[in-house]
């Protein structure tokens, strides 16, 4: 049912293998598949979720990791409200990659995107990146920072909850920056209700 | 204008929407509004029965007959089926759908409007489920709505979403590759079906922008390199197997590259370059050839230079791994191959200032790579050799006026360092050049000699053979080769020989304008070679390729006229190879061999019958007492006694007044052949001259052949004055005039006028004397041309007299030899 009251674009970007496409379908779906495979070029999920009783639909664009599909999913941070960058917490090559990110992201996204720091696969055993240390860098680089399992549902969907409900205050103090098209009719961000329940077919 | 309109559209929305709440909170069915009514009947009870097809007739109907309340109805549809969804009863979203897709189809254009919100948040619905069936749904019910034309322009309405979406549908990575296959080409679909709504106004979206160009470029190339093989024809059978994603891909490519303006050329060349740097396409370079071939068949004919363009200033862009140097090198040379399996495509199409762009882009990365060049890097040497292919390539699909222009641009970017004060790139950037220019020299089809060396590009060939390495200078005795050789003798005159009969050469007689180019050039190229058999410096294979060119002038430029000549250089090589004290035994020996050679084809060419005669005397003496003065050459002739040494054997050598005397029995003119040499022996000795020209001048030898200029009253031709515009000819002053006779031609009076001219001409070669014609030619160039403009006007007609031209006066009389279109080329002649 189209009566979402406000309409948000979330992009997943990190290194291959971070677990960016596990984490979406653990928000979205509530599972975490097994043998996920790469992604390829750029993957669309769609969840509307509930903050103080208002319906926010978030748009959740999650990216390829490989470095040959940079082109294209560069073209995809231009028009985010949020992004979470994501590392995995046993692999120190994905998280020395963020300063890399972080560029890209500087080029390409709006500057006042929502950027979430999120260290993923705490369930593993073998910590290499120990979770001060991405404390720090995100604050240091002025980013939420959140870690998460997205096989054990730690902090996923408070990873999101948590970014509607920061736009959500940012648009509803008017500091969502306009995106071109984003706020369209066609894109939705309209606070009509229509007739929600009652006009069922008998 | 537009905000305005936006508000107001804005504004009718919204109070159409507070009308349309207000009337429907009542819920009881005995009260809702018919509309609602009509959309519910259309539903079957199971989704299986399909559309209520009765039921949808009175729909369409009612909204044909109430276009007012179409906005509702869409909204209402809309609203059932986003319930639908979110029940998973994909039945009857499928329904709504079907439903949605008639009423758009049915509706008038100027209600169309009111309809489309709903129906676009409908698609856009579907597109956000996973379920691939309803994606593949609405994309079929996007593209249909894609072709419908609207009228009026929604200037709120944006494509981003779908752009987004489709674009990530390119890439689908289901599981069951049947079903990827179909959400890719369902999302390639998509795309095409925005290129078309979108393409046309820019001002309902700019589809050309860099956020969609990004994303839908690299879509298609995606699904276009996942095809098992690439076939690249230059027209696409859009109906053959576009069922596979890479035919579709490719078809779109083609069709955005072809709407495509001059603007937005640019837009799309930089994903696809940025793509093929990302994915590694350019090593094998087999795609990115396909592809760009691709672009190459589909853009605009006129903007096809932008497509070369971008690519050469993408040769040095960095790419992966740019870090290391070679795989640097190597990219480069890929994508130059790239370029020069394009270039051709371009050429066609190319116009004056594009084309010398082209080359002169593709000279300055030569000799970006020249200065990289570190001696045995072979990359580089790819490289280089894949631009010079380009430029190859490129010149071959020119027409040949334009190969000409090309060489003298060339050329004149040859470094000309005095001999052994070059810098070693410099050298080896002559040596690029120069096989440049051979590479261009190639494709060219020699016609006239005076068309291919006109004097100014004669002039520098020589002037960079003069001051070169010995294999530049091969290489530049190649080039002439290559230019002179009109009639495939070439390869059997590699080497000297005596046995010409067995060669098979073929000889035709020399036209009357080779004749005339022999006589204005002769002296210079003649002396030019000699010079070049002076050097100590010299291989064999030097010695060979002059060797090779004499013989080549000799033969397509044969004629009684200039047997004399012919000999003089004969005699004059001979004396050299006695006499030049800076040369090796070898190179003395070697001289001689060529010396004979030459001259046994003398009679060869012309009938002189006791010239063949006197030299079967002299070879049969050498074959017994030397035949170290023999061909075939030889790298070394170690063993000779001093006793052998030419110099040591007057009696075998080719005597000037016997030779005298055979071309006197045959009623030659022999007064040339019978005065001293103008070689100078052993110019390496002399002051070093500039130009063969002057000093033929300066000598008062400026014509070797009995022909050079008409009466005194020819030689005030305007054009010795620079900045006059000058008609292209006294009778043809007026436009009307040139008009009637670039249709007719020449009128008769004018041809009787031209032959009488010419008759005149000639008796004055004979009769005047020496002095006389020495002090006429002493503007030699203006001459020449005049000369030559005369003859090039009973063949080419200028279409209309010349502008008047601001060019300095040399350029001026060389832009008069070529023909008339060459007019619409002017910075062709800046350089
Ligand atoms: N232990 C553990 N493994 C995880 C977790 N999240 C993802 N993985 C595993 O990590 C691997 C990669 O996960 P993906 O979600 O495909 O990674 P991605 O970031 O989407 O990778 P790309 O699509 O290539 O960019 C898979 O084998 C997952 O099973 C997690 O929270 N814990
Ligand atoms: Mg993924």
């Amino acid at each position: 049912m189209e009566d979402y009251k406000f309409l948000f674009k979330v992009v997943l970007v990190g290194n291959a293998g971070v677990g960016k496409t596990c984490l979406v379908r653990r928000f979205t779906q509530g599972l975490f598949p097994p043998g996920q495979g790469a992604t390829i070029g750029v993957d669309f999920m769609i969840k509307t979720v509930e903050v103080d009783g208002e319906k926010v639909k978030l748009q959740i664009w999650d990216t390829a990791g490989q470095e040959r599909f940079r082109s294209i999913t560069q073209s995809y941070y231009r028009s985010a409200h949020a992004l979470i960058l994501v590392y995995d917490i046993s692999c120190q090559p994905t998280f020395d990659c963020l300063p890399d990110w972080l560029r890209e992201i500087e080029e390409y996204a709006n500057n006042k995107v929502l950027r979430i720091l999120v260290g993923n696969k705490t369930d593993r055993e073998d910590r290499e990146i120990p979770r001060h240390i991405g404390e720090d860098f995100a604050q240091r680089h002025g980013m939420y920072f959140l870690e998460t399992s997205a096989k054990e549902a730690e902090n996923v969907e408070r990873l999101f909850m948590e970014i509607a409900v920061e736009l959500m205050e940012q648009a509803k103090c008017k500091e969502l920056p306009k995106y071109d098209g984003s706020l369209g009719p066609i894109n939705g961000k309209t606070t009509s209700v229509g007739d929600s329940s009652c006009c069922l077919r008998s | 204008m537009v905000p305005l309109r936006k508000i107001l559209h804005r504004a009718c929305f919204i109070i159409s929407r507070t009308v349309y709440m207000t009337c429907c909170c009542g819920c009881c069915s005995a009260l809702r509004p018919r509309y609602k009514r009509l959309v519910d009947n259309i539903f079957p009870a199971s989704p299986q029965d399909g559309l209520v097809k009765s039921n949808m007739e009175k729909l369409t109907f009612y909204s044909l007959s109430s276009p007012e309340k179409l906005d509702r109805i869409g909204e209402y549809l809309f609203q059932k089926a986003s319930r639908d969804i979110y029940r998973r009863r994909h039945g009857f979203v499928i329904i709504a759908m079907e439903a949605m897709d008639q009423l758009l189809v049915a509706c008038h254009s100027q209600t169309l409007n009111l309809f489309v919100e709903s129906f676009l948040k409908m698609v856009q619905k579907l597109l956000e489920s996973t379920d691939p069936q309803l994606q593949i749904l609405a994309t079929q019910s996007f593209v249909r709505f894609a072709n419908i034309e609207e009228d009026t322009p929604s200037y709120h309405r944006r494509y981003d979403f779908f752009v987004s979406k489709f674009s990530a549908m390119c890439h689908s990575n289901h599981i069951d590759k049947s079903t990827g296959d179909k959400i890719r080409l369902a999302g390639i679909q998509g795309l095409q079906g925005v290129i078309r709504k979108t393409v046309s106004d820019d001002l309902v979206e700019n589809i050309w922008e860099a956020q969609h160009m990004d994303k839908i470029v690299p879509s298609l190339l995606y699904n276009m390199q996942s095809a098992e093989k690439y076939e690249t024809v230059s027209c696409m059978d859009s109906a053959v197997g576009a069922e596979a994603p890479a035919r579709l891909a490719e078809a779109c490519l083609r069709e955005l590259v072809g709407r495509a303006s001059f603007g937005h050329i640019r837009s799309v060349l930089r994903p696809v370059l940025t793509h093929f740097d990302r994915h590694e396409l350019w090593i094998p370079n087999e795609f990115a050839v396909h592809t760009f071939k691709i672009i190459m068949f589909s853009v605009q004919a006129q903007y096809s230079y932008s497509v070369v363009e971008a690519l050469m200033q993408h040769l040095d862009g960095a790419g992966p791994g740019a870090g290391d140097a070679r795989a640097r090198t190597r990219l480069r040379a890929a994508r130059a191959t790239v370029l020069s399996n394009i270039v051709a495509i371009a050429a066609g199409d190319s116009v004056g200032p594009s084309v010398l762009e082209i080359i002169n882009n593709l000279l300055t990365n030569l000799r970006a790579s020249v200065a990289r060049d570190s001696e045995k890097e072979s990359d580089e040497k790819l490289y280089q050799e894949a631009l010079i292919n380009a430029l190859g390539e490129f010149a071959d699909h020119l027409p040949d006026f334009q190969k000409i222009d090309i060489m003298m641009f060339i050329v004149n970017k040859v470094p000309s360092a005095p001999r052994g004060k070059g810098t070693r790139a410099d050298s080896m950037l002559q040596s690029i050049l120069l096989k440049s220019l051979l590479k261009v020299g190639t494709t060219y089809r020699t016609a006239e000699l005076s068309k291919a060396f006109p004097a100014a590009f004669l002039e520098a060939l020589l002037r960079v053979g003069s001051g070169a390495e010995p294999a530049a200078r091969a290489l530049l005795q190649r080039i002439l080769h290559t230019l002179l050789d009109r009639r495939a003798n070439a390869p059997r005159l590699t080497r000297p020989t005596l046995e010409y009969a067995e060669l098979g050469l073929t000889v035709e007689k020399c036209s009357r304008q080779d004749l005339i180019f022999i006589s204005k050039h002769g002296y210079a190229l003649f002396g030019s070679l000699y010079d070049g058999l002076q050097l100590e410096s010299n291989t064999m294979e030097n010695i060979e390729a002059i060797y090779t060119t004499v013989a080549l002038i000799c033969i397509e430029l044969g004629s009684e006229e200039t047997v004399g000549d012919m000999l003089q250089l004969v005699l004059a090589i001979q004396q050299s190879g006695i006499s030049n004290p800076v040369l090796s035994v070898a190179q003395q020996c070697q001289l001689q061999g060529v010396a004979i050679s030459l001259a046994v084809l003398v009679p060869h060419v012309c009938t002189v019958p006791r010239l063949a005669e006197y030299l079967n005397k002299i070879i049969e003496a050498r074959r017994e007492e030397a035949p170290h003065m023999l061909p075939p050459l030889m790298e070394s002739y170690d063993d000779l006694t001093s006793s052998k040494l030419p110099a040591k054997l007057p009696y075998l050598m080719m005597d000037q007044m016997a030779l005298c005397e055979c071309v006197k029995a045959s009623g030659l003119d022999t007064a040339r052949l019978a005065a001293p040499s103008p070689y100078s022996a052993g110019s390496v000795a002399a002051p070093h001259r500039h130009s063969w020209l002057e000093a033929g001048a300066a000598q008062g030898r400026d014509s070797l052949a009995d022909i050079t200029a008409g009466p005194p009253t020819e030689l005030d031709s305007a054009n010795s004055s620079p900045g006059v515009t000058r008609a292209a000819c006294g009778s043809e002053s007026a436009h009307l005039e040139a008009w009637r006779r670039a249709a007719g031609g020449p009128s008769e009076a004018e041809r009787r006028d031209l032959q009488r001219r010419r008759a005149t001409l000639n008796s004055a070669f004979r009769t005047a004397p020496f002095d006389h014609l020495k002090h006429i030619t002493a503007p030699k160039y203006e001459i020449q041309d005049k000369l030559e403009e005369i003859f090039n006007s009973i063949t080419e007609e200028p279409l209309l007299p010349m502008s008047g031209s601001c060019s300095p006066a040399g350029q001026k009389s060389y832009q008069q030899n070529v023909p008339p279109y060459t007019k619409y080329f002017p910075e062709l002649f800046l350089y």
